[in-house]
């Protein structure tokens, strides 16, 4: 039996988004959302131990939060406070039935909330998704503002996560909200022109949180608290891409990257050696991949695929599946892998995926086949100063017999590697080559 | 809410391509549409920068320049004033201007009234 303080605890993880969506929509006033939301935890916390667990806890909160923000600007009418909601607010009472705004009229008319219904939380969710990753925010903002919204994590959670004082992302997250109400950003679901580049740009940040927290998992587990709030990133964030498949049933590209991140998150376990350095996809033991999730990983990217509408996210989950299934420590089939970095490379023209797909050119045509790709990537300044272009440089080099040059190449690798993982596995192979 | 569209020429923007510029559709056709639907306020070519004339009151007195403040490659080649009900409403406007085709379209939202306390 779950006890009250449990049920608060689990209506956080899965309600918190769709509480503050709901009064997001109807006050358009995000600050305002999310106090009323934190307002109708604490009301829950104290009263559900006495009263008993609500039937349907979410509509519960909503209600308790819609509340709260009724009453917050009911005092800022009577106190005459010129903020945004209030002015509108005035507006309204002057003429009313200008606009539909449930929470506006209901204040305006003197009506209490009872008979309202959440409708549709999916959707609140879905603009609440669109609102915080809307591309006129700066990058970081809509990375921050998107954990805070949709998962409930603190600010100074979300500040351990990004190795930042709980003032900067404070203040990062007031900018980002001073500049929804600034620029004109309002709840809803883009219009039909620019809505297939802003589900993109909604994936992109969903990917760049996963890979925030993905780079923890390659580090030697620290014992500060940082590390352990960087990984959990990962997680935060393959439950937010969940939510997104969910409420985006018509994207293949966000089953996609759900399916991504589900098939890299479940090698987590098997990614940092007893030494703690990074291992290598060839190195890592199998035995601790997380077969439940690869199989989840699988089904998704299968129903993804079945859209017939490929996409970056698909075709790279399609590259994880080969590794995946390939059997306990076998290679999968290095020609389907180089087809589909073809095929990825022709979608996303990005150095990166170049420097990637190598490794796949090296088994299929050879190492010196992948040094003359790599060598071409060399003047890209999208690597400079990345450590894995003459990581694999050096890999390559090894392979094909030229162990001096390959002793050069790793060590200009451990000059610009910043992670411990990695550097220990540099190290290693250096170690392996010169010893 | 209202806002200004700054309509820029772009010449050093090293993402503009000659095929984009030629696909932007016609001015007549945008004006047209938004003025029809009471979304654009109003709106005019300016003339080009050289033609400028900067006016500063410094110490009491009017002090004229010959042309602009500062040199900039991005010229403000005219503006029009929308009025839209939200900023995506207002990109969607924006993006159907030819000049967003061949150069690039500033949006600036007017000062809301009585907000003192937006920076």
């Amino acid at each position: 039996m779950t006890t009250p303080a449990t049920a608060v605890e689990d209506a956080f993880r899965t309600e918190w988004g769709r509480v503050l969506g709901a009064v997001a929509r109807s006050t358009g006033d995000l600050d305002l959302a999310e106090e009323a939301t934190q307002e109708a935890f604490a009301t829950a916390l104290r009263t559900w131990g006495r009263d008993g667990v609500p039937g349907r806890p979410g509509a519960w909160l909503t209600t308790a939060a819609r509340r709260h923000a009724i009453d917050v600007l009911r005092r800022r009418r009577t106190e005459g406070e010129r903020t945004e909601a209030a002015a509108r607010l005035a507006a309204r009472v002057d003429a009313p039935g200008d606009s539909a705004d449930p929470v506006l009229d209901e204040v305006a008319l003197g009506l209490d909330d009872e008979g309202w219904a959440a409708d549709h939380p999916d959707d609140d969710l879905l603009r609440l998704l669109y609102t915080c990753c809307h591309p006129a925010l700066p990058l970081e903002g809509r990375v921050a503002l998107t954990l805070r919204s949709l998962t409930g994590m603190t600010t100074a959670q979300v500040a351990r996560a990004f190795l930042v004082p709980e003032a900067t992302m404070a203040q990062r997250l007031v900018r980002a909200k001073q500049r929804i109400r600034a620029t004109g950003i309002t709840f809803r679901v883009p219009p039909p022109a620019v809505r297939a580049e802003r589900t993109e740009g909604v994936l992109a940040v969903l990917y760049l949180l996963f890979t925030e927290g993905y780079d923890a998992w390659a580090e030697p587990a620290g014992d500060d608290a940082g590390s352990a709030a960087r990984r959990a990133l990962a997680d935060e964030a393959v439950r937010l891409a969940r939510l997104t498949a969910r409420v985006l049933p018509d994207e293949p590209e966000a089953r996609g990257l759900l399916a991504l991140l589900l098939l890299q998150h479940a090698r987590r376990d098997a990614r940092t050696g007893d030494d703690g350095a990074s291992r290598t996809l060839a190195e890592q033991d199998r035995a601790r991949w997380r077969r439940d999730e690869i199989d989840e990983g699988l089904r998704v990217l299968d129903d993804a695929l079945a859209a017939r509408r490929a996409g970056p996210y698909q075709v790279q989950a399609a590259i994880a599946a080969l590794h995946a299934r390939a059997g306990a420590a076998a290679d999968p089939d290095w020609v389907e892998v180089l087809g589909l970095y073809d095929v990825l490379l022709a979608m996303t023209p990005s150095p990166v995926v170049a420097l990637n797909r190598a490794v796949a050119v090296a088994e299929v045509r050879g190492p010196e086949a992948a040094l003359a790709v790599v060598d071409d990537l060399a003047d890209e300044p999208a690597l400079r100063g990345y450590h894995l272009l003459p990581a694999v440089r050096a890999e390559l080099l090894a392979r094909a017999g030229r162990a001096d040059e390959a002793g050069e190449a790793l060590r200009a690798a451990l000059d610009l590697v910043d992670r411990e993982g990695d550097r220990r596995l540099l190290r290693r192979r250096l170690a392996a080559l010169t010893g | 809410m209202r806002y200004l569209m700054l309509v820029l020429s772009t010449p050093d923007d090293p993402e503009l391509r000659p095929e984009d510029a030629a696909g932007a559709p016609p001015i007549e056709g945008w004006v047209a549409r938004y003025d029809a639907d009471g979304t654009r306020v109003t709106g005019d070519r300016l003339r080009p920068p050289p033609d400028a004339v900067g006016v500063r009151v410094r110490g009491g007195k009017v002090l004229v320049t010959d042309g602009p403040f500062s040199e900039t490659k991005e010229a403000v080649g005219g503006f029009d004033i929308i009025d839209a009900p939200d900023l995506d409403s207002a990109i969607t406007v924006a993006s159907e201007h030819p000049m967003a085709h061949a150069g690039a379209i500033e949006l600036r939202a007017f000062w809301p009234f009585g907000d003192d306390a937006a920076r």
